[in-house]
C-alpha cells in the first residue's frame, strides 16, 4: 500500500538520526525506492530465508540466498547463498530446507549475512513470496544485532498472485497460492523447492511472469500498484 | 565463509541443450552465474529488426519465432534454442526479428560473455558459424515458402531420409559393390574412401558402365563411380533437392549432414512419396481404386495427410473438410463398388452422412454415422438390396479405418434405412412430441448431408424439418437443455475436470466439452432459425445473420471452436507421429501454456454461450 511505502521511508528517516556508523547505518542512509516509480525502472533484490520455524523471536535464520532484479531482468551475477552460523540446532526443520547442524557449524557469521544483505538491498525493493517471513525475520535480527529494525519497500509475489487470481475471476485457494502452484499456472521452470538462493530465483521469475502478466494490457506500473 | 552461489539448476538446463552440452562443468557453472534471466509475454519483440542485439539468448521456458527481414516466417524455437548469434557474429542492426510465441522465460548470455567461450571452445563457436549460415539459408528459402503450402515446399532432407546411407569402399571390387547394393535392396551405393565421400554408383551404372561395356566386376568399383557427385546438406528443403536434381539430371542426390558424414540418398522416388500426401492426390488415388481393399490401402495415408496438415499450420476448419472430402469420397467409391456387384437398384436412394461428417468438421478416428433414404415407391422386395448395400459399404468402411458406430446409427439398422415419408413422419415425432432421451439420440440426425444418390430425396426431406423446427419450441427447449449439460472444463487452473475413470484418466476430453458443446449451440440456433446450414462456423455465421446471436458472441465462439479444434487436431496429429491410436483424450502435460490460456478462455466462451442460451429456451418449458 501507498501508505505503508511511505511511513517505512519516514522510519528510514527517523532511525538514521539514531543509528550508529555500520552496515544498517549504510542501508539507511540511502532512501528507498519511490512509490512513483516505473517497474520498469525498478531495482529489486528477491531474498529467500531457510528458517529453524515461523516465529522470528523464537525461530532463527539458517540460510538466506538473494538475486538482484534491475529493469526486469534477472543479475545471476549478483546471486549469492550463505549459510549461517545460527547457533542453534536446527532440529525438525532440516527434513524442509536440508541444511543440517554440520552445515551451520561450517557457515557464515549471522552478522556477516546482515552486512552483506543489507549492502545488497541498499536502494532496493525487498522481493519475496510472503513477504512476512523475510521482512521480519531480517528486521528481528537487525534488531538483535544493531538495536533498529530495518524499514524497507516491499512487493510480495504471492500477495500480487492473489491479485492476480481475484482478476482472473477464481477464489483465492490455499493451495493454488502456493509459490509453485503460482509457477506452473505461468510455464516456468520447476526447480527443487526449500533451497534458499534456487527458491530466491525463482520468485524473481515468477515476479517477471506477474508483471508481464499486469502490464499486458498497456498500462504503466508503479511500485506503489505493486507494494505490499 | 561458506558462501555459495551454485545455481545447479540452470547449469543443468545448459548442460541438456547444444552447443552448451560439450562445455565442461566449470565452464557451465561459471557462465550460469553471469546470466541474465528475462521474461516475454507472449506476442512480445524480443528483437527487433533495424534495432540493435547484443545479447545471446536460450529460451528456458516456452517458445519463440524468427522472422525474416521481409517478415517472413524463418525459424521456431523451442525450448532449448539459442538466437542472436548472427548479430554478434555479423553485426548490428539486426536484419530479422524474434518474438515470444509463448510466455517465454529467457536466459540472457551478453556479447563479451558470447565472446569468451566462443574463443576458449572451437566446438562453441563453429555451432554458431553453421547456425547463422543455415539460418541465412532458411531465410532465402521462406520467401518461396511463404504463400504455397506443398508438402515439398516445407519439407527438410532428413526428413526424407528413409534409411541410412548405404556404403562401401572405393577398393571394393564392383561385384562386392553390387552385392551390398542387393542385400540393402537399393538402386544406389555412396562409394567412401575412409570417412570421405568419393563417389556414386547407381543400378544404370552397373547397366551402362559394366555389363554393356563389358567391363570386368572384379576391379574396384572406383573405376565406374561417379566421382565427386553433387551433394544436398541436411538442411536443405526438399523442394531445393528437387531443384538441385533436375538441374543436374539426376535420380539419386546423397545428403550430407552437419559433420561432414553422409547421411543417405534421396532419390526421385522419395520426392514423389512427399506429394502423394498431398490430400488431393489422396482423394485421386480412392477414386480410382479398383477393390475395397485398395480404397483401405490409400485411406491409411490420410492420418499422414492430417499430420503434414497440422505441421504446415492449416487452420482446423480447413482440415475438418478435408478430412471430410476423403471420407466422401470413400463413401462415393464404396457405394460406387456396391451397385456395380449388385446391380443398380431398384428404386431412387440417398446414402447421407451424419454428425461430423455432414458438418464437414470431421477429425480423426471418427465412427462412422449413415443412413439411407429411399424413394417412396419403395417396395418391400427392394429392402434385401438396400440391406445388402448397407452391409457392404459399412462393412468395407470398417476395413478403411471408419469404425462402427456404437450407437447403431448407419444404414445396416432397418430404422434408419426407410422411405422419405417414414423420415418424415420420425422427423415430425421427434420436433412436436419430444421425449427427452429420444432427442438425446436424435440430434445427430439433424446434421445431415448427401453423399451419394438422389439428391431431392434428402433436399424433400430437409424441407420438411426445416419448416417444423422453428416453431417447435418445446424441441428447442430440450435441445438447449443438452446443449447447456455438457460443461467445458473450466476448472482450467486448479487443475483440468480431468476424465474421472477408465483408460482415459487424468486426461482431458476436449470433444464433448469443447467441441461437442459448441456444435449443440449451433445446432439449436440453427435449427430455430430454420438455416439450412450444417456446418458449425457457418451456423453461426446464419445465426449472426439472422440476429439469434450477437456479432461478438458469434465470432467469439467461432474462435474457441477454432481454436478447440486445433488443438484437439494437433493432439492427433501427435499420436499419429508417435504411431499410437487417434482419440480426443489430452494430456494437461502435453499443452503449452500459450494453448492452456487459451483453451481457458475458449471454454469460458462456450460456458458463457451456453448460459446466455438458457435463458432464450427456458427449462420451465420442459419442467
Amino acid at each position: 500500500m501507498f501508505t505503508n511505502a511511505r511511513s517505512a521511508e519516514s522510519t528510514r528517516k527517523r532511525l538514521l538520526r539514531g543509528i550508529q556508523a555500520g552496515p544498517l547505518h549504510d542501508y539507511l542512509a540511502t532512501a528507498l525506492p519511490d512509490p512513483s516509480m516505473s517497474v520498469r525502472d525498478l531495482s529489486l533484490l528477491a531474498v529467500d530465508l531457510e528458517t529453524t520455524g515461523l516465529h522470528p523471536k523464537r525461530d532463527r535464520v539458517l540460510s538466506v540466498g538473494f538475486v538482484p532484479i534491475d529493469g526486469l531482468s534477472i543479475d545471476l551475477s549478483g546471486a549469492r547463498r550463505f549459510v549461517v552460523q545460527a547457533g542453534v540446532e536446527v532440529g525438525q526443520s532440516a527434513t524442509i530446507h536440508g541444511i543440517t547442524d554440520d552445515d551451520c557449524a561450517d557457515g557464515t557469521p549471522l552478522e556477516e549475512v546482515l552486512s552483506e544483505v543489507l549492502a545488497a538491498l541498499r536502494g532496493r525493493v525487498l522481493l519475496a513470496h510472503y513477504t512476512d517471513i523475510e521482512e521480519r525475520f531480517l528486521s528481528a535480527a537487525c534488531e538483535r544485532v544493531y538495536g533498529a529494525r530495518m524499514p524497507v519497500a516491499r512487493i510480495d509475489t504471492l500477495e500480487l498472485h492473489r491479485r492476480l487470481i481475484v482478476r482472473w475471476g477464481e477464489a483465492p485457494m490455499r493451495l493454488a497460492l502456493r509459490l509453485w502452484t503460482a509457477r506452473e499456472r505461468y510455464g516456468l521452470p520447476i526447480y527443487r523447492a526449500h533451497e534458499a538462493l534456487i527458491d530466491a530465483v525463482s520468485c524473481a521469475e515468477l515476479f517477471l511472469a506477474q508483471v508481464a502478466e499486469m502490464q499486458a494490457d498497456g498500462r504503466e506500473i508503479t511500485l506503489a500498484k505493486l507494494a505490499s | 565463509m561458506s558462501m555459495d552461489v551454485e545455481l545447479t539448476e540452470i547449469s543443468d538446463f545448459l548442460a541438456a541443450h547444444p552447443p552448451f552440452d560439450d562445455l565442461p562443468r566449470q565452464v557451465l557453472d561459471r557462465l550460469a552465474q553471469a546470466l541474465r534471466i528475462e521474461y516475454f509475454r507472449r506476442g512480445t519483440r524480443i528483437i527487433t529488426r533495424g534495432e540493435d542485439n547484443h545479447a545471446l539468448y536460450v529460451v528456458r521456458t516456452g517458445a519463440v519465432e524468427l522472422h525474416d527481414r521481409h517478415g517472413g516466417f524463418m525459424d521456431r524455437g523451442a525450448v532449448g534454442t539459442s538466437f542472436g548469434s548472427y548479430t554478434l557474429l555479423q553485426g548490428n542492426p539486426a536484419d530479422f526479428e524474434v518474438v515470444a510465441l509463448e510466455d517465454s522465460l529467457c536466459l540472457v548470455i551478453n556479447a563479451a560473455t558470447f565472446r569468451q567461450v566462443s574463443a576458449a571452445h572451437p566446438s562453441f563457436e563453429a555451432f554458431f558459424d553453421l547456425q547463422s549460415t543455415s539460418r541465412m539459408r532458411g531465410a532465402v528459402a521462406s520467401l518461396h515458402v511463404t504463400h504455397n503450402g506443398g508438402a515439398i515446399l516445407k519439407t527438410k532432407a532428413t526428413e526424407m531420409l528413409s534409411r541410412a546411407a548405404v556404403t562401401t569402399q572405393a577398393s571394393d571390387s564392383i561385384r562386392e559393390a553390387a552385392c551390398v547394393m542387393t542385400k540393402h535392396r537399393v538402386s544406389s551405393l555412396l562409394i567412401m574412401d575412409g570417412d570421405k565421400l568419393v563417389g556414386i554408383v547407381t543400378d544404370s551404372d552397373l547397366r551402362n558402365r559394366v555389363v554393356a561395356a563389358d567391363i570386368d566386376t572384379g576391379l574396384p568399383v572406383s573405376c565406374v563411380m561417379t566421382p565427386d557427385p553433387a551433394t544436398g546438406s541436411a538442411d536443405a528443403l526438399a523442394f531445393q533437392v528437387l531443384m538441385e536434381m533436375t538441374n543436374r539430371n539426376i535420380h539419386h542426390l546423397p545428403i550430407i549432414g552437419a559433420d561432414g558424414a553422409p547421411e543417405g540418398v534421396i532419390t526421385t522416388t522419395d520426392l514423389v512419396r512427399l506429394e502423394r500426401n498431398n490430400p488431393i492426390y489422396l482423394v485421386g488415388d480412392i477414386t480410382q481404386a479398383a477393390d475395397v481393399a485398395s480404397i483401405a490401402e490409400a485411406s491409411k495415408r490420410l492420418a499422414q495427410v492430417v499430420e503434414v496438415l497440422v505441421t504446415q499450420d492449416a487452420s482446423a476448419e480447413d482440415i475438418g473438410r478435408i478430412i471430410t472430402a476423403v471420407g466422401d469420397a470413400v463413401e462415393r467409391r464404396l457405394l460406387g463398388l456396391a451397385e456395380a456387384h449388385l446391380g443398380p437398384p431398384p428404386v431412387a436412394y440417398c446414402w447421407v452422412a451424419l454428425g461430423s461428417r455432414a458438418r464437414q468438421e470431421q477429425a480423426l478416428a471418427a465412427d462412422q454415422d449413415n443412413a439411407l433414404i429411399l424413394d417412396n415407391d419403395v417396395q418391400p422386395e427392394d429392402i434385401d438390396y438396400f440391406a445388402a448395400l448397407a452391409t457392404f459399404v459399412t462393412d468395407a468402411l470398417v476395413e478403411c479405418g471408419y469404425p462402427r458406430c456404437p450407437g447403431d446409427i448407419m444404414a445396416t439398422n432397418p430404422r434408419w434405412r426407410v422411405s422419405l415419408n417414414q423420415w418424415r413422419s420420425e422427423f415430425t415425432t421427434w420436433l412436436t412430441e419430444p421425449v427427452p432421451d429420444a432427442i438425446l439420440r436424435a440430434s445427430i440426425f439433424f446434421d445431415m448431408r448427401p453423399v451419394y444418390g438422389d439428391q431431392q430425396l434428402f433436399h424433400k426431406l430437409r424441407k420438411h424439418i426445416l419448416t417444423q423446427a422453428p416453431s417447435s419450441k418445446l424441441f428447442l427447449a430440450h435441445l438447449t437443455k443438452r446443449a447447456g449439460e455438457n460443461e467445458p472444463p473450466l476448472g482450467f487452473f486448479r487443475g483440468f475436470v480431468l476424465e474421472k475413470a477408465g483408460l482415459h484418466r487424468a486426461t482431458l476430453d476436449i470433444k464433448r466439452g469443447g467441441i461437442g458443446a459448441v456444435v449443440e449451440i449451433a445446432r439449436v440456433l440453427a435449427l430455430s432459425i430454420g438455416t439450412r446450414a450444417v456446418n458449425t462456423q457457418t451456423r453461426l455465421a446464419a445465426a449472426v445473420n439472422a440476429g439469434s446471436l450477437s456479432p461478438e458472441r458469434g465470432q467469439d465462439l467461432r474462435d474457441a471452436f477454432e481454436f478447440i479444434s486445433y488443438v484437439r487436431l494437433r493432439h492427433q496429429a501427435h499420436q499419429v507421429r508417435d504411431g499410437r491410436h487417434t482419440d480426443n483424450y489430452v494430456t494437461p502435460d502435453d499443452l503449452s501454456s500459450f494453448e492452456k490460456r487459451h483453451l481457458r478462455e475458449a471454454f469460458a466462451i462456450v460456458r458463457s454461450a451456453q448460459s446466455s442460451l438458457g435463458h432464450r429456451y427456458p427449462s420451465t418449458y420442459i419442467s
